[in-house]
């Protein structure tokens, strides 16, 4: 009998001990192996700046880089991850609101600031940046309202059929961009001009850029603010009851349509939000929409769907293990392998699949 | 066999698309047997190991795409010669077309296998999620592995065609007359396999997995076989593909490739395997026809803006919207309306069902 | 037996339907008249280049309205298309317009439709370097047809496939940046720099000619950096760049989404940018960074593309003029309208020549050299080398505040005859630009030594020291 058991505890804890001994692989080369790499050719130790022993500053820059990249796909993730969880639908079409949502800030705040071109140059004051994003996100919200009202509310159960009909949405959304905003062309939003600048950082050492900053304290404030929402609210707890047992929580007498075209609402404003902080980062063009669709994928694929932990979490393994590839991954010659730091984000994204396919924190339907 | 008129209708249908596919090269200008006919079959092909998946075995794979590709860049890899006149890229092996045949088809059933078995101890969606990763992985990979292809793929590969086939560049309708082979092969082991033991347990995997699993099935042996068998027709049609096409770039196992052939198999219909060459078939038509169309110059009018991509957005929502099961599934609805909602064909798939995920 | 005989009444009227139908579709689209010569413009009208759409047709269609009698439908809107062109008395029909969107299987399957459906004789196109190998490769296959490349870089189709049925008068990407290199060497005093390009075609191909260009001259590339095409977040790979501490100043030839958000990353890492310690390709000014990018890199040398904004010759100036003339509001000195117009103008005198022949006698009869809009050097013609690729005038630009407050690129300089080969150190064996392709090599290339400085538009004599 106890035979049976200790065989039952390795095999349940096989993957565990594998994932662990990966993370204290990779610790142990970041950390101590890794060399800093020659002028030329350089061997699988060699890395940009070499281990954090030797290069304490870009270690931790590296890191700072994975927690601020981190604070966006959460905020991108935590709305598909809502929206999936609670409705079991894929919405393909979630990357497109990230788009509408990035163009809409940019045309606004075009307008507003009236300068076009110049934008870049001059002190962009702080409503001038979040007022297109909340008329962003409420735009963006009312479209999500439409298409749930119109596509998703009455074929509510047949995943397959909705995903296809997200997908068929975000055609012709990727294609109305292109013809109403700016050509298609690549856009950006300004951040406030109070960002741009680098701070010191006392206790790690570096001048970071405090723009970045400011991206890791939104996803931590959009982070506070679904917790209360779902673990404080009415709404909150209906939502976080369908998502455990949808029949069960509609035949409780709730209104379960409401809530559903409200979460809904939320996940779409959500994308749209992320859509301008991504714009203020980066570049918002045609073909963000399949990236940021993918990015919310592999955060939800790791985290589970539906956990508002599990997207924090998994964005936080998405955006360190980026983060920490692109710099950390050996450097031999030109043609090795910083660059491959996308397809090693992946294979590790099949590798979570493999062995725990309903991700960290999710619960297998 | 049952008298039943809808199946008697629909193998009626089945003969007479047959021969006119067979007397095509007479029927049709040489655009339409080479282009439009041709493509449908590869296509179908491959839109068909998507379907058996999702209809017989529960399993809406979103890798078949990739599996082609990869049969696709294995034979140009290891058949093509490089050097001067730098048609192929690659690592350009030379090997005898045969043998690199051969081993693009092995090697891709093996990858379908090893993938298989990552895969499929999920169901559903995350089924779904985790063989777009794979598409992911793979488009990833034979871009930046410049060694292996590079972003303008490799090319000349119907040069190099094994013996018994031909020399396929200057003879276009011997690579019609082979893909319509393959596409009848493809077809008639499907029928088989339903039928065998493995076929009946594997959509007894499919509706009731625990059970079957309690009874001593190998639930995950089982889809892993089938998506190992799924990566076979898969292969087939990936080297059909770049005989056709001439070549194999990044792009052919791309996100978009992959969507374009679940819109394939979708219009068609998931439920029967003759959607794969229907939805093929209209899918080739609407993207090239309606191009330069006066729907296009529609929305100008509207102004609404767009261009075709649009259009075809619409299009396939409707198909969506007004029919779950492509237009297969059509077909099957009328039938019941004039049988008076009597049986629909007995056939072993699910009909007019969408496979209910776990 | 009786029930099939039950249903001939439904089985046959759907088997003759079936095969009517076919054969009606089948000859729907017989050939017309056999003198009409058949033109096929191929463009990108999704992904990436998708707004190339309007300025490619327009630009080929200014040329046959200029010089082939055409007449155009709309002049807001080149794709609505253009009827009566007319060569000598043989009459010319664009017969599609092709839909790319930067890849090679939509590429295939737009070529095919285009040359082999619509049965077009000749292909003006197509706009990215992907979809132009695959155009070369295709080319190959059919002597019977020509084609000319419309604005694509890659350097592949001219130099390494070569079909004699393959005609390319504009430059490729790497001959874009030529004197880019020297630039940077003796106006900025560089002498080690890194170089941050897409992990794409077009972005080695761009950044082989700036590494070329500059190593030739007797710089180093210290540090090459990859990131994968439009990455979301480019602070790691920022960091690999190394600062302004490391190197004497930064190349960057990254496109779509990551022009700005990788100068962003730079700018969050290593503190305000310099702009003499930062050179772009054509992506920081074109394609609509000099609304997002230059404003922040006013002063930075940015790469050119073949064009020259703003020069003063008298060529230039009645080049613009008949752009404006038939499609008013179109940027003339934008390159993907000035190549495609070149093209089809090309295209124009060697109908004139073959009388409206078209396949090899067309092929024989195109022209060998092109007198266009911005070349100055070799009589103001732009010629063919023996690979059918232009040798050409370039010019780099710098970025520059207008007055109305607006930045855009202006020349600085003129680099004549830049050929494809970079004075050999680019062979047909080479393999295609890559990653460690080409090295960093010092050598003698055709105009070293002979980029002059441009002011206000006019080429002055005074050479870059």
């Amino acid at each position: 009998m106890s035979e049976r058991l200790t065989q039952l505890d390795v095999r349940r804890s096989l993957p565990w001990l594998v994932v662990g001994l990966l993370v204290f692989g990779a610790l142990l080369y970041i950390v101590v192996l890794a060399e800093p790499s020659p002028d030329i050719g350089g061997n699988w130790r060699s890395t940009t700046f070499g281990s954090a022993i030797d290069d304490w500053q870009s270690f931790t820059r590296t890191l700072l880089n994975g927690l601020t990249f981190a604070a966006l796909l959460f905020i991108v993730a935590s709305g598909f991850s809502l929206i999936f969880g609670l409705m079991r639908v894929v919405n393909m079409a979630y990357g497109s609101f990230y788009l509408v949502g990035g163009y809409i800030a940019y045309e606004v705040q075009q307008r507003m600031t009236g300068a076009g071109f110049t934008i870049p140059g001059i002190e962009v004051s702080t409503w001038e940046w979040v007022f297109p994003a909340i008329v962003a996100a409420g735009l963006v919200g009312l479209l999500g309202l439409v298409v749930q009202q119109l596509f998703l509310s009455w074929n509510q159960g047949q995943e397959l059929r909705q995903a296809l009909i997200t997908i068929a949405i975000s055609v012709i959304i990727a294609d109305q961009v292109i013809a109403h905003f700016n050509g298609g062309l690549a856009s950006t939003v300004t951040w406030p001009g109070w960002t741009n600048r680098l701070v010191e950082l006392p206790l790690l050492g570096v001048d970071y850029s405090l723009a970045r900053l400011v991206m890791l304290f939104l996803g931590i404030a959009v982070g506070i603010a679904l917790w209360v929402w779902l673990y404080r609210t009415r709404t909150g707890m209906v939502i976080r009851a369908g998502v455990d047992d949808l029949q069960m929580t509609s035949a409780l007498g709730v209104n379960i349509k409401r809530t559903l075209a409200i979460a809904f609402v939320v996940g779409s404003a959500l994308a749209a939000f992320g859509g301008v902080v991504g714009a203020s980062q980066g570049a918002i063009a045609p073909g963000q929409d399949g990236q940021w669709l993918l990015n919310s994928l592999v955060v939800v694929i790791i985290g589970g769907m539906g956990s508002l932990l599990g997207a924090a979490v998994g964005s936080l393994l998405y955006g360190l293990t980026f983060s920490f590839s692109a710099v950390y991954l050996p450097t031999i010659g030109d043609n090795c392998c910083t660059q491959y730091s996308i397809v090693f984000t992946f294979i590790l994204l099949a590798l979570v699949l493999a062995f725990r396919p309903q991700g960290l924190f999710g619960k297998f339907s | 066999m049952t008298r039943d008129p809808k199946q008697i209708t629909e193998r009626t249908i089945g003969l007479v698309a047959v021969c006119v596919l067979l007397l095509a090269p007479a029927l049709f200008s040489d655009y339409w047997v080479d282009v439009i006919l041709t493509q449908m079959l590869i296509v179908g092909i491959a839109a068909a190991s998507l379907i058996f998946l999702a209809a017989y075995g529960g399993m809406i794979s979103l890798a078949q795409t990739a599996l082609a590709g990869t049969a696709g860049f294995i034979l140009g890899n290891l058949a093509t010669v490089g050097g001067e006149g730098g048609e192929s890229k690659g690592l350009a092996l030379g090997w005898d077309p045969t043998l690199s045949l051969v081993i693009a088809i092995v090697g891709t059933v093996l990858i379908g296998l090893f993938f298989g078995a990552i895969a499929a101890r999920s169901t559903g969606i995350y089924f779904l999620m985790i063989t777009l990763t794979f598409s992911v992985i793979g488009f990833y990979f034979v871009g930046q592995v410049t060694v292996i292809s590079g972003f303008s793929g490799i090319g000349g590969i119907n040069r190099y065609t094994p013996g018994f086939i031909g020399d396929m560049v200057n003879d276009r309708y011997r690579l019609f007359y082979i893909a319509l082979g393959v596409a009848l092969f493809v077809y008639a082991v499907i029928r088989f396999v339903v039928r065998t033991p493995f076929g009946l347990s594997l959509q007894g995997v499919r509706d009731e997995p625990v059970r079957m699993s309690s009874l001593g099935y190998a639930v995950p042996l089982h889809r892993t076989l089938a998506f190992g068998l799924a990566a076979f027709f898969a292969a087939l049609s990936g080297v059909l593909l770049v005989w056709w096409q001439g070549q194999v770039a990044p792009g052919d196992v791309g996100l978009p490739a992959t969507i374009d052939l679940l819109v394939v198999a979708v219009i068609g219909g998931l439920a029967r395997i003759e959607g794969a060459w229907v939805g093929a078939l209209a899918f080739i038509l609407i993207g090239n026809y309606i191009r330069d169309s006066w729907l296009t110059r529609l929305l100008d009018d509207l102004h609404i803006g767009g261009s075709f991509n649009t259009i075809i957005g619409l299009i396939f929502l409707l198909i969506v919207i007004v029919s779950p099961d492509g237009l297969v599934g059509l077909w099957d609805r009328l039938w019941g309306r004039i049988q008076g909602g009597g049986d629909s064909d007995a056939t072993v798939a699910p009909a007019g069902a969408v496979p209910r995920e776990v | 037996m009786s029930r099939i005989s039950r249903h001939w009444k439904l089985l046959l009227p759907l088997g003759v339907l079936v095969v009517l139908a076919s054969v009606v579709v089948s000859t729907s689209f017989a050939s017309s008249n056999a003198k009409t010569v058949k033109v096929a413009i191929m463009t990108d009208c999704k992904g990436a280049f998708g707004f190339g759409y309007e300025l490619d047709i327009g630009g080929a269609q200014a040329a046959f309205a200029n010089y082939a009698k055409g007449k155009v439908k709309d002049p807001k809107k080149p794709s609505a298309g253009m009827t009566g062109i007319r060569v000598g008395t043989t009459p010319v029909e664009i017969v599609g317009y092709g839909c790319g969107d930067d890849t090679v299987p939509t590429a295939v399957k737009e070529t095919r439709r285009l040359m082999e459906q619509l049965g077009a004789d000749v292909m003006i196109g197509p706009l990215s370097g992907d979809e132009a190998v695959y155009v070369a490769r295709y080319a190959k296959a059919h002597p019977n047809k020509t084609f000319i490349i419309g604005t694509a870089g890659s350097q592949d189709p001219t130099l390494q496939i070569a079909p004699k049925n393959l005609f390319r008068y504009h430059a490729d990407g790497a001959q874009w940046n030529a004197g880019i290199g020297e630039l940077a060497y003796k106006k900025l005093g560089w002498r080690n720099a890194a170089i941050m390009m897409d992990d794409y075609s077009f972005g080695w191909t761009s950044g082989a000619g700036i590494i070329a260009d500059f190593c030739a001259v007797g710089g180093k590339i210290t540090k090459r950096v990859f990131p994968p095409l439009n990455t979301t977040d480019y602070s790691s790979y920022v960091q690999q760049l190394g600062g302004p501490s490391k190197v004497d100043g930064t190349f960057w030839v990254v496109g779509g989404t990551g022009t700005s958000a990788s100068l962003t990353a730079y700018e969050q890492a290593y503190g305000a940018i310099d702009p003499t310690k930062h050179i772009g390709n054509l992506f920081f000014a074109f394609l609509g960074a000099d609304k997002v990018v230059a404003p922040k890199m006013v002063g930075s040398y940015v790469g050119g593309s073949g064009t020259g904004p703003g020069l003063k010759t008298a060529k230039a100036k009645t080049y613009e003029k008949v752009i404006n003339r038939w499609y008013p509001g179109q940027p003339a000195a934008d390159l993907f309208l000035y190549n495609y117009f070149n093209a089809a103008w090309a295209l124009v005198q060697g109908l004139t020549v073959s009388k409206g022949a078209t396949g090899t006698a067309l092929q024989a009869a195109m022209p060998k050299t092109l007198n266009t809009g911005y070349q100055v050097s070799n009589g103001g013609k732009v010629k063919l080398d023996s690979r059918r690729q232009a040798i050409g005038d370039q010019y780099q630009l710098q970025l520059v505040k207008n007055a109305d407050g607006s930045v855009g690129p202006q020349m600085v300089a003129y680099v004549p005859g830049v050929d494809q080969t970079f004075g050999g150190l680019f062979k047909p064996s080479s393999p295609p630009p890559g990653r460690t392709q080409p090295p960093c090599k010092k050598l003698k290339t055709p105009w070293q030594g002979k980029v002059r400085i441009v002011k206000n538009g006019i080429i002055t004599n005074q050479i870059i020291k």
